[in-house]
C-alpha cells in the first residue's frame, strides 16, 4: 500500500537522512559527494577511508567510498590502497576484511599520488651551467 | 736596402739583407715559366706558380730543416728526387710536382712515416685538422708492408697548456726550431737518431715561455695538442669568428672557436703587421676565464649592504636616480678591457650630465703635451717597422711580458737583421742578449746630454728606437723622465737615416683601452677623481684598484660596468653586466694606433648586454639621452670625435714630434732617486693581469707550475 | 603626362580577369557582398564571440587594408584570395582560432624605442 503510492519512498528518504546524522550532515554529504546513498559498511582502511556496499543499486553504483573526512572535499581517486581497489572495482567480492591480502616485507605503505601538490617530483638539470656566475662576498 | 715588405715576402724577414736585385733567373713548375730571384728554394718557386707542394717540417717562419723528405719533387736531369723545401733554384730548372716519380717518392715518404705513426686518429685531437691525416689521404698508399711492432715513446709533461702524445711524433722538429728561434727558450731538443729519435726536454722540465702554445699550431701530427682543449671538439663542429685579443695592447689578431655558446679555444689569424702567425698563451689560454666568475644578472645593494640580482629596470632606475641627483658630480674611470663603443658613451653620458672627469686606469704623464698629442702615445715605428731599425732603447719596459709578440718582433730582428737591443731598467730577461746600461733614472739625462757612454751608440744607430715602458709612465716623475725621453727621440731623429719618416719615440701600452680612450680624450689616471671625488662614480671595468673604497666619500654611489666580478665589482653598489671581448661587437685600438674590429661570437650569458647599449639605456632613465641607437651611428660618432679610431685596419700615422719635444723642453720636476722598475719581471707575473686571466682556471694552473718548476733542479737557476 | 607616357611604353599585360578597373571593381563589390551576407552564418556556424557589427567592421577593415591597390592583376589575385577563404569559411574547413586571428587579441605589440627594446632584451 506503502510502496503504491511511494510513501515508503519518503521513509526511505528520511532514513537515509538519519543515518547520515541529520539534515545539516545530509547536505554537507551531498555537497561533498554529490550523492546520498545509503549502505552496509563494509569496512575501513589505514587512512580512515569508509568502504560501503548497497547490492540493491546498479553495477558499478553498488560499492563506493567515502574518503576520511579530514580531507574535506580535497580528496583523490588515487587515496584508495591497492588492497580495497580491487574490491572496489569488482576485481574481486572479498574485501581485505574478510581475505587479508598476502604482505610482503619488501611492500612499502600506500602512498597517495602527489602531482600538483608540494611533495610532487621536480626534475632538475644535473649539467653544469656553461658559465659560471660571479657571487657578491658577504658584507662583513 | 730592400723596400720594406718584400723580405718579409720571403719569409724569414731578413729585410735588410734581402737585395732586390733585378737578374731574377726562371724556372719551370710543370712546364709552367716562373722568373724567381736566384736563392729560392724549390718550394718557395712552386708557391709563386700557385703549385703546393706537400710538407712536414718546412715553415715560411721557421728555418730549413729538411728531415721529413715529404717535399720531394722530381726535377729533369736529375737523377734522385730533390727536396723541395731546401734545394735552390737553378736557372732553366724543369721541376715536375704531380710526375710518377714525385708521386712514388711521397708515396714512400708516406709509408716510412706511418710505420711508427699509431692509429689512434678517432681518440687523436688532431684528427680534422692533422697535416699527416690530410696528406695520408692525398699522397698516401692504402696499405701498408710493415709487419713488426710500432715503436711507443714516453710522454713529456712540459707543462699545463701544451700536452705530448710523443708516439704520434713524426720528428720534423718544427717546436725545436720555434722554441730555439722565435720563442727564444732552448728547452726542446731531440736525442737520438732513427728510430730511436726523441723529441723532449732532455731532462723532465716544464716548457718555460710565454710562446709556447704555438708549438700546437706547428705541430703538423697530433704530437703537441693543447691540454685545456684535450677531447674537447671536433674541428667540423666548431663555429669560428674572427676577431681581436685584448690581454694586451698589441691587438693580436685571433680565431675565436666556439660551439653551443661555449668558447672553446682561440687561435692566431695571420696578420702580418701585427702577430704573424704567432699568439702568446695568454691571449691563447686565458678564454676559459670567460666562463667563470661572470656577471650575468644587474646587482642592486640592498638595506643590509650586500649586492642582491634584480631586474634591468631596478639597477637601471637605481643608477638613474643617482646619476640624476648628483647634479653634474659625476665621474667615470675605464678600464683596460674596455671598447670605443662604450668609451665614447660614457664620456658623452658623463659630459652631458655636466661630469667632467673622465680617466682611464693606466697612468700617462700629462705634463709638456700630455695626450694632445697622438704622436706622444703610439708606437709610432709600428710593430712591423722594427724589422727596419738597428737599434732599440726599451724604457722601463719588459716587453716579452707586456707584449709578448711585440717581443718576438725584437727578437726577429736581433736573429735576422742585427738588431741592437739595449735596456734601461731591470735587467730581464728578454729571451736574447741585450745591453743593460743600468736602473737609474738619471742616465736618461745623461743620454740626453750626450755624456753617457752609450750616447755614441744612439747618434751613430741609423734607424734607433726608443721605447717606453707605461711603468715609466707611472712613476711620480714620469712626466719629467718622458719629457727627456721625448726630447732625446727628436734629438736622434734629427740624425738618423729614415729623416721624417723614421719615427724614434715609441709608447708600449699594457692595456688593450688605453689608446681609444685616450684618442676619445679620456683623462690618464685617476688623480682627478682622487683629489675631487665625485658623488656618483661609474666604473666601466676598472678592476685593477686604481680607485678604492678608501678614495671616495662615504656617500658616493659606484655604479661598476663590466664582464667579470673582481675588484670593481666588489666595491660596486650598483653592477650592470656587460660583455666580454668575445660577445660584443667592439672596436680596440692597439698600441700602434691601429684600430681593429672584435666581432661577436657569442651573446653575453645570462642577462649581461653589449656596453655601450647599457649606457645608451641608462643615459634614457637619467634623461640626458645619448643621440645613437645602434652601432653604425656610435661608429659615426666615433668618428666625429676621432675618425682613426673606425679607419679599421689601419695605422693612421701620427706626427708634431717636434712641437712635443719643444713642449717637453718646458717641464720641470723633480727627479725621484728610485729606479727604474718593472712589474712584470718573470714568467710567474705574466699569466694573471686582467679580470679575464685572474678568472681562469689554466692561468692559474700556469702559476702554480711555474712555482712547482721552481724547486725542479735540472733547471739552471 | 610623365606617368601617362610611361604608362603607355609599358608593355600591355595579359589579364588575369578583369580587362579594366570598372570590373574589377565590380568583383570587389560581389566579393564584399557576399561576405557580408555570409557574416551572420559565419557567427552562428562557429560561435564566435564577436557580434555582427564588430565583424562587418573587421571585414571593411580587411578590404580597406587594400584601398590603394591601383594594378588590376593585383586586385584580381586579392579577389580570388577572399573568395578562397570565403569558400573556406562557409564550409567551415578553418577552425574558430582561424577566424580569432582576424582580431589579434593575443599578440603582444613588440616594444618601441631603445630602452624598451633594451629592457625587453631586444637590444
Amino acid at each position: 500500500m506503502a510502496s503504491y503510492f511511494g510513501i515508503d519512498k519518503i521513509f526511505k528518504a528520511l532514513r537515509i537522512i538519519r543515518d547520515h546524522g541529520g539534515i545539516r550532515a545530509s547536505l554537507y554529504q551531498l555537497y561533498r559527494v554529490d550523492d546520498l546513498k545509503d549502505g552496509t559498511l563494509v569496512g575501513e582502511d589505514a587512512m580512515g577511508n569508509k568502504y560501503y556496499e548497497n547490492k540493491q543499486l546498479t553495477l558499478g553504483r553498488n560499492r563506493w567510498v567515502i574518503y576520511n573526512p579530514s580531507v574535506g572535499t580535497d580528496y583523490d581517486g588515487s587515496m584508495v590502497p591497492a588492497e580495497w581497489f580491487g574490491w572496489l572495482h569488482h576485481k574481486t567480492d572479498q574485501p581485505p576484511t574478510k581475505v587479508a591480502p598476502t604482505s610482503y616485507g619488501w611492500q612499502s605503505g600506500h602512498q597517495m599520488n602527489v602531482t600538483g601538490t608540494a611533495d610532487a617530483y621536480m626534475p632538475y638539470s644535473t649539467t653544469k651551467p656553461k658559465v659560471e656566475a660571479w657571487t657578491p662576498p658577504k658584507a662583513a | 736596402m730592400g723596400h720594406p715588405g718584400e723580405g718579409l715576402l720571403l719569409g724569414m724577414g731578413a729585410t735588410r739583407a734581402q737585395s732586390s736585385g733585378p737578374e731574377k733567373i726562371e724556372v719551370f713548375i710543370d712546364d709552367q715559366p716562373v722568373m724567381v730571384p736566384p736563392g729560392t728554394t724549390v718550394l718557395q718557386a712552386a708557391a709563386e706558380a700557385g703549385v703546393e707542394i706537400p710538407r712536414f717540417c718546412y715553415h715560411e717562419r721557421l728555418s730549413v730543416a729538411g728531415n721529413c723528405r715529404m717535399c720531394l719533387v722530381e726535377v729533369e736531369k736529375s737523377v734522385k728526387p730533390v727536396a723541395a723545401c731546401a734545394m735552390p733554384v737553378m736557372k732553366g730548372w724543369r721541376i715536375k710536382t704531380d710526375s710518377d716519380m714525385t708521386r712514388k717518392a711521397r708515396e714512400g715518404v708516406m709509408e716510412f712515416l706511418l710505420i711508427n705513426h699509431p692509429l689512434d686518429c678517432p681518440i687523436c685531437d688532431q684528427g680534422g685538422e692533422c697535416d699527416l691525416q690530410d696528406q695520408s689521404m692525398a699522397f698516401g698508399s692504402d696499405r701498408s708492408r710493415f709487419l713488426d711492432n710500432k715503436r711507443a715513446v714516453e710522454d713529456k709533461n712540459i707543462g699545463p697548456l701544451v700536452k705530448t702524445i710523443m708516439t704520434r711524433c713524426i720528428h720534423c722538429t718544427r717546436c725545436v726550431r720555434f722554441a730555439s728561434e722565435v720563442a727564444g727558450v732552448e728547452d726542446l731538443g731531440t736525442t737520438g737518431r732513427g728510430s730511436d729519435m726523441q723529441i723532449g726536454t732532455y731532462v723532465e722540465k716544464m716548457l718555460m715561455s710565454e710562446l709556447s702554445g704555438n708549438v700546437i699550431d706547428l705541430c703538423p701530427v697530433g704530437a703537441l695538442t693543447s691540454k685545456p682543449y684535450a677531447f674537447t671538439a671536433r674541428p667540423w663542429e666548431i663555429r669560428r669568428t674572427d676577431s681581436v685579443d685584448v690581454m694586451d695592447a698589441v691587438g693580436s689578431n685571433i680565431v675565436v672557436n666556439h660551439r653551443t655558446g661555449e668558447v672553446l679555444r682561440i687561435l692566431p689569424r695571420t696578420n702580418e703587421e701585427i702577430n704573424e702567425e704567432w699568439l702568446s698563451d695568454k691571449s691563447r689560454f686565458a678564454c676559459d676565464g670567460l666562463k667563470r666568475q661572470r656577471l650575468v644578472y644587474p646587482m642592486v645593494k640592498d638595506s643590509s649592504g650586500e649586492l642582491r640580482p634584480c631586474q634591468w629596470e631596478d639597477a637601471l632606475l637605481v643608477a638613474g636616480r643617482a646619476l640624476a641627483a648628483a647634479q653634474g658630480s659625476v665621474a667615470a674611470v675605464a678600464g683596460g678591457l674596455a671598447d670605443a663603443e662604450s668609451l665614447v658613451a660614457l664620456k658623452d653620458l658623463v659630459n652631458k650630465l655636466g661630469g667632467e672627469a673622465t680617466c682611464t686606469e693606466e697612468i700617462f704623464p700629462e705634463d709638456g703635451s700630455g695626450t694632445d698629442l697622438r704622436s706622444s702615445y703610439l708606437l709610432n715605428t709600428t710593430i712591423a717597422g722594427v724589422e727596419e731599425a738597428d737599434l732599440v732603447l726599451l724604457v722601463g719596459t719588459n716587453p716579452r711580458f707586456e707584449a709578448p709578440l711585440f717581443n718576438a718582433r725584437l727578437r726577429k730582428a736581433w736573429v735576422h737583421n742585427e738588431l741592437d737591443v739595449a735596456v734601461l731598467g731591470p735587467n730581464v730577461n728578454l729571451t736574447y742578449e741585450a745591453e743593460h746600461i743600468g736602473e737609474d733614472p738619471a742616465i736618461i739625462e745623461k743620454l740626453l746630454s750626450g755624456t753617457h757612454p752609450f750616447s755614441q751608440r744612439l747618434k751613430a744607430a741609423r734607424r734607433p728606437m726608443v721605447v717606453v715602458g707605461s711603468a715609466l709612465l707611472s712613476r711620480p716623475d714620469g712626466g719629467l723622465l718622458y719629457a727627456r725621453l721625448q726630447q732625446l727621440a727628436h734629438q736622434l731623429r734629427a740624425g738618423c737615416e729614415g729623416g721624417a719618416e723614421w719615427r724614434v719615440l715609441n709608447v708600449l701600452h699594457r692595456v688593450a683601452s688605453q689608446v681609444a680612450a685616450l684618442d676619445l680624450g679620456y683623462t690618464p689616471g685617476v688623480s682627478k677623481v682622487r683629489n675631487a671625488p665625485p658623488q656618483v662614480l661609474y666604473l666601466l671595468g676598472a678592476d685593477e684598484g686604481a680607485i678604492t673604497r678608501e678614495d671616495l666619500p662615504a656617500d658616493c654611489l659606484v655604479i661598476y660596468q663590466g664582464h667579470h666580478g673582481d675588484r670593481g665589482a666588489e666595491m660596486a653598489d650598483v653592477v650592470l653586466p656587460g660583455a666580454a671581448y668575445t660577445e660584443k661587437m667592439a672596436t680596440y685600438v692597439n698600441t700602434e694606433g691601429r684600430a681593429q674590429q672584435a666581432q661577436a661570437a657569442l651573446v653575453p650569458p645570462g642577462m649581461a648586454r653589449e656596453d655601450w647599449k647599457i649606457i645608451r639605456a641608462l643615459s634614457e632613465v637619467v634623461g640626458a639621452q645619448l643621440p645613437y641607437d645602434n652601432l653604425a651611428e656610435v661608429r659615426d660618432r666615433l668618428t666625429e670625435v676621432s675618425p682613426n679610431l673606425t679607419r679599421y685596419g689601419d695605422v693612421e700615422e701620427a706626427n708634431y714630434f717636434a712641437q712635443a719635444s719643444a713642449l717637453a723642453q718646458l717641464v720641470k720636476g723633480k727627479q725621484e732617486a728610485a729606479p727604474i722598475d718593472v712589474p712584470q719581471k718573470v714568467l710567474e707575473d705574466f699569466y694573471m693581469t686582467n679580470s679575464v686571466s685572474r678568472a681562469s682556471p689554466t692561468m692559474a694552473k700556469c702559476i702554480a707550475a711555474i712555482k712547482k718548476e721552481a724547486a725542479n733542479r735540472h733547471r739552471d737557476k | 603626362m610623365a606617368s601617362k607616357l610611361a604608362r603607355a611604353g609599358v608593355r600591355q599585360v595579359k589579364p588575369i580577369l578583369s580587362v579594366d578597373h570598372g570590373e574589377a571593381r565590380q568583383r570587389v563589390l560581389n566579393l564584399y557582398k557576399a561576405w557580408y551576407r555570409q557574416l551572420p552564418y559565419i557567427v552562428m556556424d562557429y560561435d564566435l564571440p564577436k557580434s555582427k557589427e564588430e565583424c562587418r567592421a573587421k571585414l571593411r577593415e580587411e578590404f580597406m587594408k587594400h584601398h590603394h591597390v591601383q594594378d588590376i592583376r593585383v586586385i584580381d589575385m586579392l579577389v580570388i584570395k577572399g573568395q578562397m577563404e570565403l569558400k573556406e569559411t562557409v564550409e567551415i574547413w578553418k577552425q574558430k582560432h582561424g577566424l580569432m586571428a582576424y582580431w589579434k587579441d593575443t599578440v603582444e605589440p613588440k616594444p618601441q624605442g631603445f630602452l624598451n627594446k633594451f629592457l625587453d632584451g631586444h637590444e
